[in-house]
């Protein structure tokens, strides 16, 4: 899990003091203060949404694309941004099929109000160009309302055949929502580091 | 603007000019016989000929509402429809006289005791003939399989997901579930004569399901014939119940030729791609590499009797199943040669052909719902009917399974 996934406040706030000790530590000794301000600042813009992401990964990703590219193991997670998380070709969504919840009220892990999360999910593995990790990630869907439609996605990375649930983005994944079952939209949550 | 608000210099000039235009109409039509009163009937439909077709429209914009259209597709008119609602799935008996319709309803709309059923229409008048609740169904994007009659249409298949994998066996003379087949690790049906269906499963073996006359059921597998990782079967792939023949194609292009039965036996496959003069497609462990390769919804359609088989092709890497055809490529299943090639105007998510001698072909614009009738000997295109649809997915046509 990604440490901006976990909303245990007293852990994120140790990680955070951890990160930021090593980030001054290893760019005090290489360049002048002002440039350290400069390097935060330019950090934190890339990164809004992963600001706690370890700084040596997003570091080295940064200053080497092409590296980052290279690794990437699917179409998809080689041309993949890590900037807006309302486009298609975010990386999370790499096998996402359907509503963007980001763009239906909810956000990447937030289902819209009116509507449930599915405790039940199908898992797909998504190249994170930023870092230059790869994370399993649970498409949850957000049950109970018709179909949302804001921003409609069909990615398949990874994508198998009903045969294969666990790895199918056509099921409609709202088994014991305790709603009709109805699929309004898509969440993409980081459950864990797959590479 | 209301008529107290007009000066009465306008309304007079108005009220004239409608006098002038009443009696010069009488004058012009003296001459006719004075209309007779009519009273309202429902149109009865003939019997379908090979081009009267069934388009299942999922409407993916609110799903509830999903339809089947009956389609003349030589005129390119809508003959009617009946509602499909939410993920719905539908199949035309052989005879082509019944149609059935595989949905699913919340009593309240969004809300509510939710019901699976299977409703049964007379495909002349569209009238229901049968409504029947069923234990439970899929709610997955209908794919063809998830839901099939065996070759004489006397029993329906229904695949469900509750979560565990089981397929509702329905006679469909007493309009009651028989019996309650588990497929663990298996899913969708692919019927072969008139009591057996095999799965696809998720260790790349094919499940045989027969259906004894005394309700015992007896499951075989194949030995695994693909990895679903690697290089995943298709699941539209065209199968006929009638003869339990199957060609059960790859993501990568390979198409393992199937005689489906009690213990169905899985053919060395050959390459969509080296039929066609290609190298054949790598599988997903080469994810980059860009060639033409299968992908769509309805991926492909089998022409029976001449062994015609149609794909929907496209340039792309792995992973790109799903990308619409831009051509159609016809192969002939017993050379494995690539015999015709169809550009397409527009690429299609949905490839169809009738079973006739002068078959016609069907492609689809997944985003505006258009639909299109080409000569499927010819690829010539004959007509298109402009937004058909919302969300156009796939075709039945009479005599096809």
């Amino acid at each position: 899990m990604l440490p901006s996934e976990n909303k245990n406040s007293a852990e994120q706030g140790t990680l955070f003091d951890r990160l930021t000790e090593s980030l001054l530590r290893r760019f005090a000794g290489k360049t002048s203060r002002r440039g350290v301000v400069a390097k935060l600042g330019g950090v934190a813009a890339a990164v809004p949404l992963f600001p706690l992401l370890p700084v040596s990964r997003a570091n080295a990703a940064s200053s080497s694309a092409a590296k980052a590219v290279a690794k990437a193991t699917t179409p998809f997670g080689s041309k993949a941004q890590a900037k807006d998380a309302n486009a298609c070709d975010y990386w999370r969504y790499c096998a996402i099929d359907g509503n963007l919840c980001s763009t239906c009220g909810g956000g990447v892990h937030s289902c819209p109000p009116g509507t449930a999360p599915s405790p039940t999910s199908w898992i797909g593995s998504c190249y994170n160009p930023q870092d230059g990790n790869s994370y399993m990630i649970a498409y949850r869907d957000c049950c109970g309302q018709d179909s949302c439609n804001e921003v409609t996605c069909l990615n398949t990375d990874g994508d198998q055949p009903s045969y294969r649930p666990m790895a199918n983005n056509d099921i409609i994944w709202c088994f014991g929502t305790g709603t009709s079952e109805m699929y309004n939209c898509s969440t993409a949550a980081v459950i864990g580091k797959a590479s | 603007m209301s008529l107290q608000k007009v000066p009465p210099s306008l309304l007079r000039a108005l009220l004239g000019s409608a006098a002038i235009l009443t009696m010069g109409g009488t004058a012009a039509k003296a001459a006719e016989p004075v209309l007779q009163t009519e009273q309202s009937d429902v149109i009865t439909l003939p019997p379908y000929s090979p081009h009267t077709i069934l388009v299942e429209d999922a409407v993916y914009t609110h799903n509830k509402d999903g339809r089947v259209y009956v389609v003349d597709a030589d005129s390119g008119k809508l003959l009617g429809m009946v509602q499909a609602a939410y993920n719905g799935n539908m199949a035309l008996t052989p005879d082509a006289k019944r149609i059935y319709v595989a949905e699913t309803t919340w009593e309240r709309g969004n809300r509510g005791a939710r019901n699976d059923l299977l409703a049964e229409y007379d495909a002349s008048t569209l009238k229901l003939t049968s409504d029947e609740k069923l234990p439970a169904r899929a709610l997955v994007t209908p794919k063809k399989n998830d839901f099939a009659l065996n070759a004489d249409g006397s029993r329906a298949y229904v695949y469900q997901m509750s979560p565990s994998n089981a397929v509702e066996v329905v006679d469909n003379t007493a309009h009651k579930v028989t019996q309650t087949v588990e497929i663990p690790g298996c899913a969708l049906v692919y019927p072969w004569g008139n009591s057996g269906f095999s799965s696809l499963c998720a260790d790349g073996t094919l499940a045989n399901v027969s259906l004894g006359a005394d309700g015992k059921v007896g499951m075989t597998h194949t030995a695994p014939f693909f990895e679903p990782d690697k290089d995943g079967i298709f699941e539209q792939s065209p199968t006929v119940a009638a003869d339990g023949t199957a060609y059960f194609i790859s993501y990568s292009g390979m198409v393992y030729p199937t005689k489906m039965g009690e213990n169905s036996t899985v053919e060395k496959p050959w390459s969509l791609q080296e039929g066609a003069g290609l190298k054949a497609a790598p599988d997903s462990s080469k994810p980059f590499e860009v060639t033409w390769r299968p992908g769509g919804w309805q991926i492909a359609a089998l022409h029976k009797a001449s062994h015609q088989m149609y794909v929907l092709m496209h340039k792309g890497t792995f992973w790109t199943h799903k990308d619409n055809g831009t051509e159609v490529w016809v192969y002939d299943t017993q050379t494995h040669k690539r015999i015709r090639r169809y550009p397409l105007k527009v690429a299609s998510n949905l490839v169809g052909v009738t079973q006739d001698e002068h078959p016609l072909m069907f492609t689809a614009n997944e985003d505006n719902g258009d639909f299109f009738v080409s000569d499927a000997l010819t690829g010539k295109p004959l007509r298109t009917m402009k937004a058909l649809g919302t969300s156009l997915i796939f075709t039945v046509a009479p005599g096809e399974g």
